[in-house]
C-alpha cells in the first residue's frame, strides 16, 4: 500500500492549483481598506469593460454613408437617418446616445480599426489574446496581472465584479480580486461561529482547500457596521433581451457592476484597475435588435457611471476602457447576423480623455478573406494607458512595444 | 476494523500516516459518480481499490434506482402564440413548469442512480457539448438532447458526434438551421471544431469555412427539435477540409472530424481536465489518447482515466462545482432534488450558484475548481447545508456512538481525512448531528479534493 505523510498528504490535496490563488474579496473588506488606507486623490483608476461574444464593430461604428456597408449586408445595416452621425462619415448606433454625448463633450476617443496581427476567429483564443496582450502566444499571464507582478502584494490593487476572475488579471505570482454581485446574507447565532471554526486557514491545506477556507472567512468578515454605506440598493439593470447567439460567455448586469464601483471608488478604495463584463454579443443570428440593444447598455452604463464618479472628488481620475475579442464579418449571414471577423472599434473615456478619432477606419472594400484590415494594434492602447494610468513603463508589461495612440491628455 | 482504515496510523517519525485507499476509493465515487449513499464509502473500502474500480467502470444493464425516476411528460408546444395574448401566457407558463421539471428530473436522476458512471458522463458531455436552454426556449429540444448525451455517454463518440451535428437543441443554440449555401453561417461548424471535436489550432479558418458549408441545409424547428434536410440550400460541390477534398455533409463531416487522431488527443484532454487536474496538462506520456483512439470507445477512454497514475496522484484535487455538491450532499442525506424542491426553491438556490442544469453560461460549458470558491459561494453552502441537513436523513451519524461521529461523518460522506482544523471543528459540535452534518457537508475537506 502507498503511504505518504500525513502533512504531505494534506498539503498535496491542494496543491494542483495555480500557484497564486485569487484573494475573494467582500464588499466590507474594500469598505475597510478604503477608509484605512484610501487612494490618494488624483490616483490614476482604470476601469475595463470586456464585452463577451465579438461586439459587430461596424453597427457600433457605422459607415452610414458608404453604399458597400448596406450593400455588404441589408438585412441588419442601417439608413442615413437611423444613426448618430459623428462626422459625415461615421456615426455611433441609434441606441448609444450616452456616449454621443462624451463624445459631443470632447471626453470619447474613439480608436478605430483595432486588433493584432494574424487574427485569430476564436472567442476563447482572441479574448485570451487581448488580455495577455500576447498574440504569438509567448504570455499567458494578463496584461493588468502582470502589472499586479511589479508591485507589492496587495489584493485590493486589481478587483473583477463577479466570483469568476478573467486571465486579465491573473499575472504569474499574484492574482487580482474578485467581488461577487449581490446581497451578502452573513450566517448569524451559533452556526455562525461554528462554521467560523471552518473558516481558519490549517497549515494542512492546500491552496484550493485554503481557498475554500477562505471564501468563509471573508464571509465572516462583513461587518454591517462598515457595509452599511454601501448597502444602498443598487439602481436596477435595465432588462436584457433573449438575446440571439448570446452564447460566448460574459455577465448581464453591466450597470449593477458599474454601480458598485462608482460607490467603492467615491469611498475611496485603494483600487487601481476595475474590471467588468457584459456578454451576449455573438451575434451570429437576428443581430441588428440584440445588438443594438447592448451596445446601447454598454453606452448608457458607461456615461452614467461616469456621471456618478464625476459627481464625487475622483472624477478627473478615473478612465473607462471598452473593448471585445473581435468585430465582425463585413458580409451579413443568411441568418440576419454576422459571423465572427477581426477589427473592431475600441472606447476609451474619461476627464483625461482628448476626445475624437485615432486611428484609420478600414476600408470596406480592400479585405483580408472578407475580413476588415486592423490599422491599430491593440497594444498601442495598452501602452498609452499603462504608462498613464498604471504609471509604468509599457516595455515592463508589453516587452519591446514603440506604438501609442496618444489619448491621454498630458 | 474496516480494511481500508483507518485512515491514520502512528508510524516511527511521529508523523502519521495515510491510506491512499480512501483517496483513490473516494475519488472513484466521487468523480465518476456523484458520491457514495450512506455506507457505501465504508462497503468499498472494505472490497478493495482495485474491485471497486472495476465496478465502479462497469454500469449494469439496467439500473435499478434510475427506474424509479418517473418518465417526464415533456410535449411539443408548439408555435409561440401572438406576445401580449392570453394564448402567450398560458403558454410561458406551461414552458416554464416543464422546464423546471425537465432541471429536476436530471438532477434526481444523478441522484437515483445506483451506479453512478452513466448519469456522471451524462453530466460532462453536458458541459462539453453545452447547449443552454436560455436560448433554446421549448424543453423538448432539450429533453431530447439530454437523452441522446445519455445514451452515447459511455458510447462511440463518433456515434455520438453524427449524433449531435444534427441534434435539434444544438442547432438551434448555434444558428445552424439558418446555415445555407447562399450564406453560410459558421457558428456550429467553428464550435464543432474548436470546442467539440478538434481544439484549438488544430484546424485552419478555411477548415471553419468548409466546415460551415458542410453544415448547410438543416432546418429545424424550435419547438420540438426536428431536424430536416433542404438539398437546395446545401452546398453540395467538394470542399477541403484537414487536407481532404470531397462532398461533405454533417453525417460525413462528423465521421471524418471525429475519425482524426486530434479528436481522440482533445477528448482526453478534457477528461484529464475535468476528472483529473484542471491546473496540469495532460502528460504527454498518458495512455488515455491512445485508449480512446483505438475504437473511439468513450468507456475505454474513461478506463484509461481510472488507471491513469493521475487520477490517484493526491496533487490533483479538484473543487466539487455547486450541482455536483448539491447532488452528492442529496445522496448522502437520502434527499430526491423533486421532492426537496417543495420545501426549498432548489432551482433558484442552483440558480444563484450560477450552475444549473440545462443553461450553462456559454458554448464552452461551465468553469471549474477556483472558480466555485467565491465568498457568495460560500455564503449560499451555508445556509442551505443547514436547511439540507434540518430535511435529510441523519440517522448514518445519529445512530453512532457519540465518539465514534467525527470519524463517521468521513466514512458517510466519502472523506478520505478531516484536517485537524475541520476534525476539532466537529468534535466540538459532534452531539448535535444537524450541526455536525453542516459543518461536515461545508468543510473544504469535503468540498475540495476527493
Amino acid at each position: 500500500m502507498d503511504t505518504v505523510s500525513r502533512r504531505r498528504f494534506l498539503q498535496l490535496m491542494g496543491a494542483g492549483a495555480a500557484g497564486a490563488a485569487a484573494t475573494r474579496l467582500s464588499i466590507a473588506d474594500i469598505a475597510r481598506a478604503a477608509i484605512t488606507n484610501p487612494l490618494p486623490l488624483n490616483t490614476p483608476i482604470l476601469v475595463i469593460v470586456t464585452m463577451y461574444g465579438g461586439n459587430d464593430g461596424l453597427n457600433t461604428l457605422i459607415p452610414y454613408n458608404d453604399s458597400t456597408y448596406i450593400t455588404n449586408r441589408p438585412d441588419i445595416a442601417y439608413g442615413v437617418g437611423e444613426v448618430l452621425p459623428l462626422d459625415d462619415q461615421l456615426a455611433l448606433n441609434r441606441s448609444m446616445s450616452g456616449m454621443k454625448t462624451l463624445w459631443d463633450q470632447k471626453k470619447l476617443a474613439i480608436v478605430r480599426g483595432v486588433g493584432y496581427p494574424q487574427p485569430d476567429h476564436s472567442h476563447f483564443r482572441s479574448m485570451a489574446i487581448w488580455q495577455s496582450a500576447s498574440p504569438v502566444g509567448a504570455q499567458s499571464s494578463g496584461w493588468i496581472g502582470r502589472w499586479l507582478d511589479g508591485r507589492k502584494a496587495d489584493p485590493m490593487l486589481a478587483i473583477n465584479l463577479g466570483s469568476v476572475i478573467p486571465p486579465l488579471l491573473t499575472g504569474a505570482k499574484r492574482v487580482g480580486s474578485a467581488l461577487p454581485l449581490g446581497g451578502l446574507v452573513v450566517p448569524t447565532g451559533s452556526l455562525a461561529s461554528e462554521c467560523q471554526l471552518l473558516a481558519k486557514p490549517s497549515i494542512e491545506d492546500g491552496p484550493l482547500q485554503a481557498l475554500a477556507a477562505g471564501s468563509m472567512s471573508d464571509l465572516f468578515k462583513l461587518s454591517s457596521e462598515i457595509s452599511s454605506e454601501l448597502k444602498k440598493p443598487a439602481p436596477k439593470a435595465s432588462d436584457l433581451p433573449t438575446i440571439q447567439g448570446g452564447n460566448a460567455g460574459g455577465n448581464s448586469n453591466l450597470a449593477q457592476q458599474l454601480d458598485v464601483v462608482a460607490k467603492l471608488i467615491a469611498a475611496g478604495a485603494p483600487t487601481r484597475v476595475w474590471s467588468v463584463s457584459l456578454g451576449g454579443f455573438d451575434t451570429h443570428a437576428d443581430e441588428k435588435g440584440a445588438q443594438s440593444i447592448l451596445i446601447g447598455n454598454v453606452s448608457d452604463s458607461i456615461a452614467r457611471f461616469l456621471s456618478q464618479v464625476r459627481s464625487t472628488n475622483r472624477g478627473k481620475d478615473v478612465v473607462v476602457l471598452a473593448y471585445s475579442e473581435f468585430g465582425r464579418r463585413v458580409k451579413g449571414n443568411a441568418s440576419q447576423g454576422t459571423d465572427h471577423g477581426t477589427s473592431g472599434p475600441v472606447f476609451v473615456m474619461g476627464e483625461k480623455i482628448l476626445g475624437g478619432f485615432y486611428g484609420d477606419q478600414p476600408s470596406l472594400t480592400q479585405l483580408n478573406a472578407g475580413d476588415l484590415a486592423v490599422t491599430t494594434d491593440f497594444r498601442d492602447i495598452y501602452a498609452s494607458l499603462i504608462e498613464g494610468m498604471l504609471t509604468t513603463p509599457a516595455d515592463k508589461i508589453l516587452g519591446k512595444w514603440a506604438g501609442r495612440t496618444p489619448l491621454l491628455k498630458v | 476494523m474496516l480494511r481500508g482504515g483507518p485512515l491514520v496510523e502512528p508510524s516511527s517519525d511521529s508523523d502519521v500516516v495515510v491510506n491512499t485507499d480512501r483517496l483513490v476509493i473516494s475519488r472513484l465515487q466521487h468523480r465518476l459518480g456523484f458520491g457514495p449513499r450512506p455506507g457505501e464509502y465504508a462497503a468499498a473500502l472494505q472490497t478493495g481499490v482495485s474491485k471497486i474500480r472495476e465496478m465502479a467502470l462497469t454500469p449494469p444493464i439496467t439500473d435499478a434506482g434510475l427506474a424509479k425516476v418517473a418518465a417526464l411528460p415533456i410535449t411539443d408546444l408548439g408555435p409561440y402564440p401572438a406576445p401580449r395574448s392570453a394564448e402567450r401566457r398560458v403558454f410561458n407558463s406551461a414552458m416554464r413548469e416543464m422546464t423546471n421539471s425537465l432541471q429536476l428530473w436530471a438532477l434526481d436522476r444523478m441522484v437515483s442512480a445506483d451506479h453512478g458512471l452513466t448519469e456522471r458522463m451524462t453530466w460532462f458531455w453536458h458541459g462539453h457539448w453545452a447547449t443552454a436552454i436560455s436560448k433554446v426556449e421549448a424543453p423538448l429540444p432539450m429533453y431530447n438532447y439530454y437523452a441522446t448525451l445519455n445514451k452515447f455517454a459511455l458510447g462511440n463518440f463518433k456515434e455520438m458526434a453524427r449524433a449531435m451535428v444534427v441534434d435539434g437543441a444544438v442547432l438551434y443554440w448555434l444558428d445552424g438551421g439558418q446555415n445555407t449555401a447562399s450564406a453560410p453561417n459558421e457558428n456550429l461548424g467553428r464550435e464543432l471544431m474548436e470546442l467539440f471535436t478538434l481544439g484549438v489550432g488544430n484546424y485552419t479558418e478555411d477548415d471553419v469555412k468548409s466546415a460551415a458549408k458542410a453544415l448547410t441545409g438543416y432546418k429545424v424547428v424550435r419547438s420540438n427539435g426536428i431536424v430536416s434536410f433542404r438539398a437546395k440550400d446545401h452546398y453540395s460541390d467538394p470542399i477541403n477540409i484537414l487536407g481532404v477534398t470531397q462532398n461533405f455533409d454533417a453525417d460525413s463531416l462528423a465521421m471524418f472530424i471525429a475519425s482524426q487522431r486530434q479528436c481522440s488527443r482533445f477528448l482526453a484532454e478534457r477528461f484529464w481536465y475535468r476528472f483529473i487536474s484542471s491546473s496540469t496538462p495532460l502528460p504527454n506520456k498518458s495512455k488515455i489518447p491512445d485508449a480512446i483512439a483505438a475504437n473511439l470507445s468513450i468507456s475505454d477512454g474513461v478506463r484509461a482515466l481510472a488507471f491513469d497514475p493521475g487520477f490517484s496522484d493526491v496533487t490533483n484535487s479538484q473543487v466539487k462545482a455547486p450541482v455536483e455538491w448539491f447532488v452528492s450532499v442529496c445522496r448522502a442525506l437520502s434527499l430526491m432534488p423533486s421532492v426537496v424542491s417543495k420545501h426549498l426553491p432548489v432551482l433558484d438556490i442552483l440558480r444563484a450558484f450560477s450552475q444549473i442544469p440545462f443553461d450553462p453560461p456559454s458554448v464552452g460549458g461551465w468553469p471549474a475548481d477556483e472558480a466555485w470558491l467565491s465568498t457568495a459561494s460560500a455564503q449560499l453552502r451555508i445556509t442551505n447545508a443547514e436547511k439540507l441537513a434540518k430535511l435529510g436523513d441523519l440517522t448514518p451519524i445519529s445512530a453512532l456512538a457519540v465518539r465514534d461521529r467525527v470519524q463517521g461523518s468521513a466514512d458517510w460522506l466519502g472523506v478520505p481525512m478531516w484536517s485537524t482544523r475541520t476534525q476539532s471543528a466537529l468534535e466540538q459540535v459532534r452531539s448535535d448531528p444537524i450541526t455536525l452534518t453542516i459543518l461536515a457537508i461545508t468543510a473544504p475537506e469535503y468540498l475540495v479534493s476527493a
